[in-house]
């Protein structure tokens, strides 16, 4: 019992960079109607900035996690007011290539930026250690990490639900021109929107940067994840996200302790029950 | 060109990247004339008859030169460059310069395949070398005999390439410098067999074919010496792994006294950093990470090796280890890397070297590029290398050559850790395996 336990506790852990990933995807999606491949790209840049900033140049952590944020954030508006703004008029599939081009075009970038060596920085020293947690060691880090999960889970909600900024967003999400018409700015609900996607997503990157390895294509490697965890939660769905990331992180680590032949094949067997019984996701609708 | 005093290894990735597809061979003529007091070869002035026919021996490499395991690319970038330079300085072979050419294979067998047979019939290679991923390197062998090259393999390490494809159904093409799971199959339970309290094994490995045939040898071989061990648990990773915690929390719930580990380059490096996250190293008294030995492993846990976290009971071994042999040869190889690259070699870095120069002892035997030739020249040969004599097998076109196994330790003689702590030099007959073969039960 004990065992299963910790290795939940553990999945929760990894869940929680599955949810800032997908929250990022799915609140774009719910939005803007773009599904952005490359959202994975900017979960990457992400790592990188707080990588050099932190690893290379010796900020200060929190500051260079603020800083990647910031920096993300304003690849994520060039990204939409250059590009994305241009098409959602369009078919998706011109959203598919063209987000599927900035995937190429980072992995690229930072190979020439970086190397294309992996990186991993000395963790800081406050998270240094364990506590005990059923009997057995649990990383400070890890402690942390589902703190930060769930304290963006929760300032998700109260943003979404309870600001004027939120519900114009809502608005704009559920109705486009009656939303236009009463005066709501679109275009620039969603450039805010984008932006603030990019920016969650960088921070899933960043904040594993002193456990995680930081290299070309994690981006692409975490995207498929994130894109089952919105197919079970429900495309374009806050609790949705969150759900399916629970789901995904806590069953692959059972997975893992309990099936370790085919850990792999469990997250697809969940993905095609889940959506033979509800096709539009758990929480979609 | 005189400000362009070094060619940093940034700087030589970022020529790399900006030729494209990782097609260097331009940018290595523009790094080997930016070389700095390099005399100009003797034989600048054209040998007048050419007696292989050719101005240029063309050698296209591949290997992952992206996301979490290129630093193994690199390696074999780093070192085959340096034989090239080396020799190019000396006037090539036979009065013919050496060309490089390296791709990305991506660890996907069908880009490996593409690449092979873009090399060899669009761009011209003469030889083929590297290879990273197993499964590549399966899929590139059958292709060799139509293409007609020599593909020496540095890094692909399943058995089944020299033991099926070679021995069993006979393709020439393939050669191996590089010792196979061998090294971190039986040499560990050659090793570890001498250990009665440890008695509780469990793998964490790659979820593909070098996990498979690794965790398969290992078990079969300590057991024939060991009947009292048991394997209590294992959990399979598969390349992209972002995070080994569960992996880690799953075998330690069997409360293992050892554990075996095939996850290697960044991957290796996060496994390792996480296992100390979850005080794994109170708890065990081994672990044994099998490719540990490999330079970008040693400089990824440099800080918590110095830190003494790893509390002297990190074992690893490679396909070659900087530190050994001590013999002259290998000294200078070592030094001369470092004077280029300003690092250390990995052992990918080592075979691509000694692959370069085993097709120049081939060629230089056989005064012909013709490939029937050349694989005969190289069955039975005996070459001096940086990693000490090997000698090709002619029944599979396996590099036999011993490599210790040991603690990872802090040397003060190197800027990272060493594969140095109670080294156990075993000698290779003794942990090769041998034809005729046999097949080994593998899978999941």
């Amino acid at each position: 019992m004990e065992t299963l336990a910790f290795q939940g506790l553990v999945g929760l852990s990894v869940a929680m960079y599955l949810w800032l990933l997908a929250a990022g995807l799915t609140i774009v999606f719910g939005v803007l109607g773009v599904l952005n491949f490359a959202h994975g790209s900017l979960f990457m840049l992400g790592a990188y900035f707080a990588f050099t900033f932190y690893g290379l140049w010796g900020v200060n952590f929190w500051l260079a996690i603020a800083l990647s944020l910031i920096g993300v954030g304003v690849v994520g508006y060039l990204m939409e007011r250059l590009f994305l703004r241009h098409i959602y008029h369009l078919d998706h599939a011109f959203q598919l290539l063209l987000t599927f081009g900035f995937i190429l075009i980072f992995d690229d970038a930072v190979k020439m930026i970086w190397g294309g060596v992996a990186k991993i920085p000395a963790m800081p020293g406050f998270f240094e250690g364990t506590l005990s947690a059923f009997g057995r060691p649990f990383p400070i880090y890890n402690l942390f990490i589902i703190g930060a999960g769930l304290l963006v889970a929760i300032v998700l909600w109260l943003l979404f639900e309870k600001t004027w900024w939120g519900k114009m967003v809502r608005a704009s999400a559920s109705d486009r021109e009656m939303a236009s018409a009463i005066g709501v700015n679109i275009p620039t609900i969603f450039t805010g929107v984008f932006v603030f996607g990019a920016m969650l997503g960088a921070l899933g990157g960043a904040l594993g940067t002193p456990v995680r390895v930081v290299a070309p294509g994690i981006g692409s490697a975490m995207i498929i994840q994130a894109f089952i965890i919105t197919v079970i939660g429900g495309l374009g769905n806050l609790k949705g996200a969150f759900v399916g990331a629970v789901i995904v992180g806590v069953l692959s680590a059972y997975g893992i302790l309990l099936f370790p032949v085919f850990e792999l094949f469990l997250i697809f067997l969940i993905m095609a029950v889940v959506l033979m019984v509800k096709p539009q996701g758990l929480f979609g609708g | 060109m005189s400000e362009r005093k070094k060619i940093s290894r940034r700087a030589f990735l970022k020529a790399a990247a900006a030729v494209g597809i990782g097609g260097i061979a331009s940018g290595l003529r523009g790094v080997a004339e930016a070389a700095p007091q390099k005399e100009k070869a003797p034989a600048k002035a054209k040998p007048k008859k050419k007696i292989l026919g050719v101005d240029v021996i063309k050698i296209g490499g591949q290997g992952v030169t992206s996301g979490a395991h290129a630093d193994y690319g690199w390696q074999m970038i780093a070192g085959s460059t340096l034989a090239i330079e080396e020799i190019n300085a000396k006037g090539g072979i036979l009065g013919s310069k050496l060309e490089l050419k390296f791709m990305d294979e991506e660890l996907k067998p069908a880009v490996a395949v593409k690449n092979t047979r873009y090399l060899a019939t669009e761009w011209g290679a003469h030889f083929l070398f590297g290879v990273d991923s197993s499964g590549s390197s399966m899929a590139v062998g059958p292709v060799l005999p139509e293409i007609d090259r020599i593909c020496m393999f540095t890094h692909a390490s399943t058995h089944r390439l020299t033991e099926e494809l070679v021995a069993a159904k006979g393709v020439k093409q393939i050669f191996r410098m590089s010792v196979p799971v061998y090294q971190e199959s039986i040499l560990s339970s050659l090793i570890f067999k001498d250990f009665p309290n440890i008695k509780r094994w469990a793998g964490i490995h790659c979820d593909y074919e070098y996990g498979y045939s690794t965790w398969a040898l290992f078990k079969e071989t300590l057991k024939k010496y060991r009947p009292d061990v048991e394997f209590v648990a294992i959990a399979w990773a598969p390349f992209w792994t972002m995070d080994f915690s569960s992996h880690i929390a799953a075998v330690m719930a069997a409360n293992p006294d050892a554990i075996h580990a095939t996850p290697w380059a960044g991957e290796g490096v996060m496994l390792l950093r996480q296992a100390l996250m979850l005080g794994v190293f109170d708890k065990i008294q081994a672990w044994f990470q099998c490719m540990g030995g490999s330079v970008d492993i040693l400089e990824g846990i440099a800080n918590e090796v110095a830190a003494g976290k790893f509390k002297d009971k990190l074992w690893a071994t490679a396909r070659y280890i900087h530190n050994y042999p001590d013999t002259p040869q290998n000294k200078a190889f070592v030094a001369n890397f470092r004077k280029r690259w300003n690092r250390l070699p990995n052992y990918s870095a080592e075979n691509s070297y000694s692959a370069i120069y085993a097709f120049k002892a081939a060629v230089e035997k056989t005064r012909s590029l013709k490939t029937s030739d050349l694989i005969k020249a190289l069955e039975g040969m005996e070459i001096m290398t940086p990693g000490g004599k090997r000698f090709f097998r002619p029944e599979d076109h396996q590099a036999v050559y011993n490599v210790p196994g040991g603690r990872v330790i802090k040397d003060p003689n190197y800027p990272i850790p060493i594969v140095g702590g109670d080294l156990k030099v075993i000698p290779a007959k003794d942990y090769y395996r041998h034809p005729p073969f046999t097949p080994i039960a593998m899978g999941k």
